[in-house]
């Protein structure tokens, strides 16, 4: 896999957790499992949980407590409706962000006729 | 099935990374703080469970990493009080330090010339340095300017250290 710019996925990594915490909401490790699942082979609790505890601060993602029978209890987050508000932002911002960056590099590959 | 209890061993390695955590997050607001440790004790226990507390220690990374990760998430620059009485502290046994050793030179130069009494007045406050047949001393007192120099001292270095005008940027 090619080295990817940390500050890449830096930008996004709030909006990919939001992402997947609405298709199901997850405790911190696992969350961490489905991104890694999700082809960030290489990202760490390390780099999810100041995110997660972040969002949680801002109100966009709550969090419960929930017992397990096979271990101890555990803190699943959601997204709130202000989580959800936040993300369908970061959605749009990220498709008009991608969608110029392809243009740019889309002309940049071709080549200038004379 | 019985939840399966973190063992002694796991407890240790936990609560040590968690010391050292601790450690880079003291100048971090301490009631967001102190929910950090609290749901990061509760993550490591879940993912020691899941794979194992070695395993979930180190892919939280070093201790240092992961609080500068939680301080760049604050989004703001957080000042660093510890750092600043440190430097503070170190500012002013410095000068004690340096006065002491000035004493000493002084006292011994008296010696060496066959002892006797000298006065001087650094910062305004009398200092009596004396060496006699029957010993040594030095007298001094509190001056307005001597307190003035320490506490400028203190001042500037425990601004200086701990970064205080991010307190309000």
């Amino acid at each position: 896999m090619p080295d990817r710019d940390p500050q890449l996925l830096k930008g996004v990594l709030p909006m990919l957790v939001l992402l997947l915490l609405t298709e199901g909401e997850s405790y911190g490790y696992e969350l961490v499992t489905r991104l890694q699942a999700a082809g960030l082979t290489d990202i760490a609790a390390g780099t999810v949980y100041p995110v997660l505890a972040r969002l949680e601060r801002e109100g966009q993602v709550s969090s419960r407590l929930v017992a397990s029978s096979s271990g101890p209890a555990r803190k699943y987050y959601r997204p709130t409706a202000d989580g959800a508000a936040e993300l369908t932002a970061a959605l749009r911002g990220w498709d008009h962000l991608s969608d110029t960056v392809r243009a740019v590099l889309d002309r940049a590959a071709t080549p200038k006729e004379q | 099935m019985t939840p399966t209890a973190t063992s002694p061993t796991d407890r240790a390695r936990r609560e040590w990374f968690l010391i050292r955590f601790s450690w880079h997050m003291q100048d971090f607001p301490q009631k967001q703080y102190r929910q950090i440790k609290r749901d990061l004790r509760q993550e490591l226990t879940t993912a020691g469970a899941d794979v194992g507390m070695r395993h979930a220690v180190a892919d939280l990374g070093r201790p240092r990493t992961l609080a500068d990760g939680y301080i760049a998430e604050l989004g703001r620059p957080v000042p660093r009080w510890t750092t600043g009485a440190v430097a503070a502290g170190l500012a002013v046994l410095f000068i004690v330090y340096l006065g002491v050793a000035y004493a000493i030179g002084t006292v011994d130069t008296l010696e060496a010339m066959g002892g006797g009494t000298v006065t001087t007045y650094p910062f305004g406050a009398e200092t009596i340095f004396t060496s006699t047949t029957d010993g040594i001393s030095v007298q001094t007192q509190l001056s307005a300017a001597g307190t003035s120099f320490f506490l400028g001292v203190a001042a500037v270095t425990f601004t200086l250290g701990s970064r205080l005008w991010r307190a309000f940027g």
